[in-house]
């Protein structure tokens, strides 16, 4: 019975599959937990640099009447150049996750392609990378490895080389995209303005009233430095949330992949029971003709 | 004697969130020292150790490799990049003095300033 047979093997296959994927989740169910865990701890650090730094920028709007002068807070109207540095993970199976973020960074591309701005592309992670090269579009920069393993370091000098190109007049704006952790079930495309630092959105309700000093008073060394590490910040912290979101992506996946087996299997096995007995009444039928055409 | 608050805040996480007497900070233009309701200040911080004088007048040194400060009236906020903080018994205040001391180290700072928070810890370590 060929047909017996194959539908055997295929029980088995899905079966081996259903192993793979049940193991890939619990795989990215613990990942998840750690990650989760460094995302707490620095996003404590995150909020209050933020908050240090908009008040910084709130501060010096009500001293400067023509707002503020510096070039990291410094508004350009129209940007002509804009760097998006998007983040995705270095491996699939995880669901929509790297195809959302690609698809909000095409969608952006086309928009400022409309208003006549020019794009560069700045990708981690391995899937982007491999997207857009499929497409012939152009990266500026590519670092594969750090989606998958946030190092502090390494994300402080990818950023800051982008850092640079705004400081020396090469793009008028950077954005950062990538998907982000709301929780175990959801994820969110989260974009970021990293320069210049959006001060539209300030709001605080507690500013003390009195003068603020600054040590070392020249006002740049200070804000500078603390720019820099915002940036960094941010970007070191994009990359946890992004990495926290694939893995609950992935568990996600893994998880409705593994129920399809199960579902597969019980079909499968419904089919090969029906196979097997009609191959019984088949033969059955040979026998008992065989035997009354002997009378 | 009036009490402030105070928080510090590393990459990994809030370390210090307490009332406190006094706090002795390490800024870039040197050294100084908040009470309650000093006004609003931002700073840098070097390398250095941050004491603290808690409510019931004792101290504790937290060793630093740099950062931020932000005073307010009420409230003071160091925003630093790395700390080891220097108490416990003997055997915890030694591997955390030699924790200070490989941070410390670590810096960018210049030498005389390593040195000079290296002194610092290494003479905390003695008096505790």
């Amino acid at each position: 019975m060929a047909n017996l047979k194959e539908i055997k093997r295929k029980i088995g296959s899905v079966k081996n599959t259903q192993k793979t994927t049940n193991a890939m989740k619990l795989v990215s169910s613990a990942k998840l937990k750690r990650t989760e865990e460094l995302a707490k701890r620095s996003r404590v650090y995150a909020a209050k640099l933020t908050e240090l730094i908009e008040e910084i920028a709130q501060k010096m709007q009500q001293s400067n009447a023509e707002g503020i002068d510096n070039i990291y807070f410094k508004d350009i109207p129209n940007p002509k150049k804009v760097d998006i540095v998007f983040i995705t993970a270095d491996k699939g199976l995880c669901g929509g996750f790297n195809s959302q973020t690609i698809k909000r960074v095409r969608q952006h591309i086309t928009d400022y392609k409309a208003q006549d701005v020019k794009v560069r592309l700045r990708a981690v992670g391995r899937k982007g990378i491999d997207f857009f090269k499929f497409n012939n579009l152009e990266l500026t920069d590519e670092i594969i490895g750090l989606s998958a393993a946030p190092d502090f370091k390494q994300a402080a000098e990818f950023i800051s080389e982008v850092a640079a190109s705004y400081v020396n007049g090469e793009t008028d704006k950077i954005i950062l995209i990538h998907n982000g952790y709301v929780n175990m079930i959801t994820q969110e495309i989260k974009e970021d303005h990293v320069l210049p630092v959006d001060t539209s959105k300030l709001e605080l309700s507690s500013v003390s009233t009195s003068e603020l000093e600054v040590e070392p008073d020249d006002d740049d060394t200070l804000l500078d430095a603390l720019v820099k590490r915002y940036i960094e910040y941010t970007m070191y912290y994009s990359l946890i949330d992004s990495l926290a979101a694939e893995h609950s992506a992935r568990m996600q996946a893994m998880d409705a992949a593994t129920t399809n087996a199960k579902e597969m299997v019980k079909e499968l096995n419904v089919k090969y029971n029906k196979a097997r007995q009609e191959a019984i009444t088949t033969e059955l039928i040979e026998i008992i003709s065989g035997m009354e055409s002997m009378k | 004697m009036e009490l402030m608050k105070l928080e510090i805040v590393t990459p990994n996480g809030v370390i210090f969130d307490a009332e406190v007497k006094q706090v002795t900070l390490p800024g870039s233009e040197g050294e100084f020292g908040v009470l309650a309701n000093h006004s609003t200040l931002v700073s840098l911080l070097d390398t250095g150790v941050i004491v603290i004088e808690k409510t019931d007048g004792s101290e504790v040194a937290v060793a630093i490799n740099s950062g931020y400060v932000k005073v307010d009236e009420e409230k003071t906020t160091c925003i630093v990049d790395g700390a080891v903080a220097l108490s416990g018994d003997d055997s915890d205040l030694a591997k955390a003095l030699e924790e200070a001391k490989t941070l410390l180290k670590s810096t960018e700072a210049s030498n005389t300033a390593i040195a000079a928070a290296v002194s610092k810890v290494e003479h905390i370590g003695k008096s505790l």
